[in-house]
């Protein structure tokens, strides 16, 4: 009896010690995260400049953003375009230089080193650097293309300075750093056990059916975590943009998260901020509840046996 | 006469295996080149004359390098400064991170709590918010109370888990690793949990800190948006802003700028050079457990 209730005491010791632990980062989470996600809920339905109080306005603000305002629409259509090509080639890039580093080739680890060394860069030195490479007349890239160029008779290409290619650089910059999310494809390469290969070999498969049967199915945990964080993040693309291009020509890379962010610094748009924060928030839960169906497609090695 | 098939079928099939691998092997070096080569030209760029980048690769390397120009990049903006802002939010976002991380992943790991595995599942789901649905109202808040136009905004959050979910994750999973018996023993011997934590787990997770250590010092060192959105007194900018704020005023000057973003990326590259198993480790884990 005496026992039962001390140990229900260290038990209920053990809970409190518990919160205790958890408790920076839990008041954290609260007061940094869950309270103010509700509250950017409220003020998407206010005028909010920060000065005077908010004023309710309802549905107002969303209503603007769908209904007149071209802005809006046109940065929506920017940053899908950018999600839409930047994710699939991402992964595309990713796997391909896994598969090239997983052959058992001699100096793996030195070739991973420098593929992954991009990472480490911070953003604004590695897009001025871009910058500087991608400049149509001085820059690396034109020069040596230059002889293609003459060759076919073609103009030098404008890249970030032509509205028509400022998207398609700031990709191809962010391939750049593919190396990142090869070393999680390459992990779990060489997680997928040698017997698969052997009992596949001695059944007459060569290089590129033993690709296609066994490691690209056995790698689509680690593709489907890629996709989901390649989503969001791209969702939110901002930084390169707005150091490469500022947005322009002509708008063509002013981004929905660069448009956000200027209603929210520039015109003090509290209100029109959190609806579009909101928006932003719901079309990426949608996403990634319709990438979670996908789910089903994850073949997971630890299950089929 | 079958020996000899067998001995030819081999030769071929050694041939072709010795192609393959010379093939792979310059795809490979290929590759490495479009990785590798533009930290190389930054490099040769950084060292030109104004002239010298007017004429493309036309002169490939610097004639003269010009190591001045590292001297004058950081005449232009107030380099040191800006280094001693960068170190003071980088030291105390490392510390503060190392805090709220390592706490909370002793209660997930190894404490039993009410409503522990929920509030897991929140910690992991806060991966996944867009930043700009707290952004707003966080810069609101720190209106109120007035920390708008300090460091705070970028410091304190760190000692709150702000940011920290993969890092309370990474270390979780570690702390797990750490046999019960040796926890147990210690309760026995009247130690209590944050004797436990202090005196058994820290110094046995030192991988696992260092490695978070490492990454939020990587993460605060290169962030560009916080500060951007946060910092706007001059005087407190890091050098990722001082960096931008060269390339607005000093746009033109490929060469010095170039310099300048040598520079900021120095402590990262060597960083990663010297640390690297645990930074290759550590982005595993993020893809396979996660």
């Amino acid at each position: 009896m005496v026992k039962t209730s001390s140990v229900t005491k260290l038990k209920k010791q053990e809970n409190y010690i518990g919160y205790l632990f958890a408790s920076p980062w839990l008041i954290g989470l609260i007061v940094l995260g869950i309270f103010p996600i509700f509250m950017s809920l409220y003020f998407s339905f206010t005028n909010y400049n920060m000065i005077s109080a908010p004023t309710w306005v309802g549905f107002t603000n969303y209503r603007i953003l769908f209904t007149n305002d071209d802005l809006f629409w046109k940065s929506l259509g920017n940053t899908v375009y950018h999600v839409m090509i930047a994710v699939p080639l991402g992964i595309i890039v990713g796997i391909a230089l896994a598969l090239l580093l997983n052959s058992k080739v001699k100096g793996m680890s030195i070739y991973r080193t420098m593929f992954y060394l991009p990472n480490v860069v911070s953003v604004v030195a590695m897009t001025l650097l871009w910058l500087w490479l991608f400049q149509p007349n001085f820059g690396l890239i034109n020069q040596l293309l230059s002889p293609f160029y003459k060759l076919f008779n073609l103009e030098p290409l404008g890249w970030y300075l032509d509205q028509n290619m400022s998207k398609m650089t700031l990709i191809l910059m962010g391939l750049w750093t593919a190396g990142g999310s090869m070393v999680i494809y390459l992990a779990q390469m060489q997680d997928i056990p040698v017997t698969l290969y052997e009992s596949a070999e001695i059944d007459g498969a060569g290089w590129f059916k033993k690709t296609i049967h066994i490691t690209l199915p056995l790698m689509t945990p680690s593709i489907f975590f890629n996709f989901i964080m390649g989503l969001i993040g791209s969702f939110q693309v901002f930084t390169i943009a707005y150091i490469m291009t500022n947005g322009g020509p002509s708008r063509s890379t002013y981004y929905y998260a660069y448009y956000l962010f200027d209603k929210m610094m520039n015109d003090n748009a509290m209100g029109m901020a959190s609806a579009m924060a909101w928006i932003l928030l719901v079309m990426v839960l949608i996403v990634t509840i319709v990438a979670l169906r996908l789910n089903k497609f994850v073949f997971y090695l630890g299950e089929e046996t | 006469m079958e020996a000899t098939v067998v001995k030819i079928k081999y030769k071929s099939r050694k041939r072709r295996r010795l192609i393959t691998a010379i093939i792979l092997h310059i795809v490979l070096i290929a590759c490495s080149f479009v990785f590798v080569f533009p930290f190389l030209w930054m490099l040769f760029t950084a060292l030109k004359t104004p002239a010298e980048l007017l004429q493309g690769i036309q002169v490939f390397f610097p004639q003269t390098p010009q190591w001045g120009n590292f001297l004058l990049a950081m005449q232009r903006i107030p380099f040191f400064l800006y280094l001693k802002n960068s170190l003071i939010v980088v030291v105390l976002v490392v510390i503060g991170t190392v805090f709220s991380a390592t706490t909370a992943a002793y209660a997930f790991a190894k404490l039993r709590w009410k409503g522990r595995d929920k509030w897991f599942i929140v910690m992991l789901a806060t991966m996944m918010l867009p930043i700009q649905v707290i952004l707003i109202p966080t810069y609101v808040m720190y209106n109120w109370v007035g920390w708008l136009g300090t460091r705070l905004p970028l410091i304190v959050p760190a000692f709150f888990g702000g940011g920290a979910a993969f890092y309370i994750f990474l270390t979780r999973q570690f702390f797990l690793g750490v046999p019960k018996e040796l926890t147990e023993s210690a309760i026995i011997d009247g130690a209590n949990h944050f004797q436990i934590f202090i005196k058994i787990m820290l110094p046995l997770s030192k991988p696992a800190i260092t490695t978070v250590a490492l990454f939020t010092f990587m993460g605060a060192w290169n962030d560009y948006f916080g500060p951007l959105i946060f910092l706007s007194n001059p005087d407190h900018w890091t050098l990722a802003l001082g960096l931008r704020s060269f390339q607005t005023q000093y746009g033109g000057q490929y060469n010095l700028m170039m310099a300048a973003s040598i520079l900021i990326m120095l402590p990262t590259l060597i960083m990663f050079f010297f640390a690297q198993k645990t930074f290759i480790e550590g982005i595993k884990f993020t893809g396979i457990k996660g």
